[in-house]
């Protein structure tokens, strides 16, 4: 993963680069000030923007969930004493009422998500994922079959796509629920056939042929040491002052 | 001593009667490049499996003879043990990937062979570098082109330095260009090669011997000079075709007029900026372009499968859309029914499109008990049933082998001799149209 840009950017190995992005998703849990919480989105963000056109769908999902969760939650609660709004009485929810300290515990919510959302799209989106499950120097087949699996979710994707797509260029119309869950049966046959096909290439690679060896990873630099601390350091404010 | 050395060889796939190899005899000197040729289902990827021993240890089935590679029986050595001697590329790139980033993946069979890894960082760039894809080493293995994807899988087969390379048909898709750049590379690592390829100009002009098989047999092995000659007294459309020449001017009454089109995927750049494009009843005009030009996006937008951002679509009538490796997109249980859903399920007009396929045997078996080059022309038979005014074909030659492909051609002729029209998008110059219409990456189209 890589931190700025140009010449200055600072690149991290995959384990502290995970390990950064999980303080931050768990600072941000335990944060409480709309301030701190604003600025590590806003940095999470601009990190996230390094995949460019891949972040689109992570972007949509994260923002749409904050958002909604942000319009959402001041009509769940019913705390403060400024009020803003006041609307009518509803059956089962009573009063509705929007005061300022429900404005701004609905923002530390959809901070959180938003926060925690991006950094796991930048664990998704930034990471030798490879070489992190690599890392692991144990359970070389799990790791593998981790890698795998996140390799062949866009696989599946771009599969049904290509399903959906053969059916309408047949002239035959693929609508709601029923009609994508059709193509549920041959979407899984055609991914067990695909895996075959990937296990037959990989016996003729050399997989199982013997203790394997692996690529060295990059050594740590002095920015993965100071990722790690800078993530100890970020919980551990959140904790105490944020 | 021969690198290679087969003796007898006999193999049944578990379930099949008849047999997909049947006394094969052959001998494999270092350095020989060999042309694989043979009709679909003839047994070229069998064997080419056998030699990586995946035959019988990976597929199970009878076996007999015997295969020695490197003086290693293969009945006796795992696949895995033979990795490294061997090492071989097949026809779906994306069927061989495993490492989500490019680097990963050309590494992937140094770490399994136990190279120290002290060399693998060396071997996987100098691999990367042969086959000219140093710049994609950090990009996602998702996101990459087939062709891309395929280049990448020759240097994660280079990278193991094997003494022996399998390739099956792994130029299909490439246009012309990348095809002979790839095919240069591999003439240019001067180790032992055997090459599967439908389009066989590539592989005959590589090649110093010629293996013909069929039925499972050798009927043909021989130096070049015999090997042509044997082609073409026997196969002659397996003789290197010459570009089809073709009518020039359009004819007929409109089908389908694309004007000034402009399209970008979501979050991607431009794919077309103000393509045109125009077929008329009665004619086969060919999408020609290299690989990312955007001949499937616009046989998609002609299909109406997408909308154009920009420009103007018209159509007259209905249009049908057969996808590029239709083969992996079948969704019914039954070979008759796949081609019924078209039309309603009508059995008796699905069971006639099957006939003029020539699947016509197949009406009641699982489409995926098919071959390949039977499930392109089952996809084929699926999109066709219904008869469309214009029917857009995406690389329908792709893994068809010559005597089919000239059937499809005669087929589609009649097709489009009954009014309708026909846009097929391809690298495949010899395939016979009436028209050709180039797609540069600037995306201008002359049609």
């Amino acid at each position: 993963m890589r931190l700025g840009s140009g010449r200055r950017a600072v690149r991290l190995a995959p384990v502290p680069a995970a390990a950064l992005l999980a303080a931050v998703a768990a600072a941000a849990l335990l944060m409480d000030s709309v301030l701190a919480l604003a600025v590590l989105t806003a940095a999470l963000l601009l990190l996230c923007t390094q995949a460019h056109a891949r972040l689109r769908p992570y972007l949509f999902g994260t923002g749409t969930a904050a958002l909604g969760l942000f319009l959402v939650w001041p009509f769940l609660q019913s705390t403060g004493i400024d009020v803003i709004w006041e609307g009518p009485i509803v059956p089962v929810l009573g009063q509705l009422d929007v005061t300022w300290e429900e404005i701004e515990l609905a923002a530390v919510s959809a901070l959180r998500l938003a926060a925690v959302g991006l950094a796991f799209s930048a664990y998704a989106l930034l990471l030798d994922h490879d070489r992190l499950v690599a890392s692991a120097s144990f359970a070389r087949h799990s790791a593998l079959a981790v890698a795998l699996a996140t390799r062949l979710v866009p696989t599946l994707e771009r599969d049904a796509g290509g399903l959906a797509e053969a059916v309408r260029g047949r002239g035959v119309k693929v609508d709601g629920v029923r009609g994508h869950a059709r193509l549920l049966s041959p979407l899984v046959a055609g991914s067990l056939e695909r895996a075959a096909n990937l296990a037959e290439a990989m016996e003729a690679r050399g997989f199982g042929a013997g203790v394997p060896t692996r690529a060295p990873g990059p050594a740590w630099a002095a920015a993965d040491y100071a990722a790690l601390a800078v993530g100890a350091a970020l919980v551990l404010a959140a904790v105490l002052w944020l | 001593m021969a690198l290679v050395d087969v003796h007898g060889l006999a193999f049944s796939y578990p379930g099949d009667e008849a047999p997909a190899l049947a006394d094969v005899s052959l001998r494999l000197e270092p350095g020989e490049v060999v042309a694989l040729l043979g009709p679909s289902g003839s047994g070229k990827s069998t064997l080419l499996r056998a030699l990586a021993g995946l035959v019988p240890h990976f597929h199970g089935g009878r076996f007999a003879g015997s295969v020695l590679v490197n003086g290693l029986d293969t009945r006796r050595s795992r696949p895995a043990a033979l990795a490294g001697t061997t090492a071989a590329v097949f026809q779906d790139p994306e069927d061989q990937v495993v490492m989500a980033l490019v680097r990963n993946e050309v590494a992937f069979g140094l770490e399994n062979l136990g190279v120290a890894p002290g060399e693998i960082w060396p071997r996987t760039e100098e691999a990367l570098d042969a086959v000219g894809a140093s710049h994609l080493a950090e990009r996602r293995t998702a996101e990459l082109s087939g062709g891309e994807l395929q280049r990448v899988c020759l240097a994660s087969a280079l990278a193991l330095r094997p003494r022996l390379l399998l390739l099956d048909e792994p130029t299909s898709q490439l246009d012309p260009e990348a095809a002979e750049r790839f095919l240069g590379l591999v003439a240019e690592l001067g180790g032992t090669t055997v090459l599967s390829e439908q389009r066989t100009g590539r592989a005959l002009g590589l090649a110093a011997r010629v293996l013909f098989m069929e039925g499972g047999r050798i009927l043909a092995d021989a130096g070049k000079g015999d090997g042509l000659a044997w082609l073409a007294e026997h196969r002659s459309h397996y003789l290197p075709a010459q570009a089809h020449l073709e009518r020039s001017e359009p004819r007929g009454e409109g089908v389908c007029r694309l004007n000034g089109v402009r399209f970008a995927y979501r979050g991607g750049p431009e794919v077309l900026d103000g393509a045109s494009l125009d077929v008329r009843r009665g004619e086969i005009v060919a999408l020609e372009g290299p690989n990312g030009s955007g001949k499937t996006t616009l046989a998609k937008i002609a299909a109406g499968l997408l909308e154009p951002a920009a420009g103007k679509v018209w159509r007259a009538g209905r249009a049908g859309y057969l996808s590029q490796d239709p083969g992996r997109y079948l969704v019914r249980d039954r070979v008759v029914d796949e081609v019924a859903l078209a039309v309603g399920g009508d059995r008796a007009r699905a069971k006639a499109a099957l006939e003029r396929v020539g699947l016509g045997w197949a009406a009641e078996r699982h489409p995926r008990d098919l071959s390949s080059g039977e499930r392109e022309r089952l996809g084929l038979a699926a999109v066709a049933v219904a008869e469309p005014d214009l029917l857009v074909l995406d690389e329908p030659t792709r893994g068809i082998d010559p005597d089919r492909k000239a059937e499809i051609a005669d087929w589609l002729t009649e097709y489009a001799a009954a009014g309708r029209g026909v846009l097929v998008a391809t690298h495949d110059r010899t395939f016979p149209v009436d028209r050709r219409v180039s797609l540069g990456r600037e995306a201008l189209l002359a049609a």
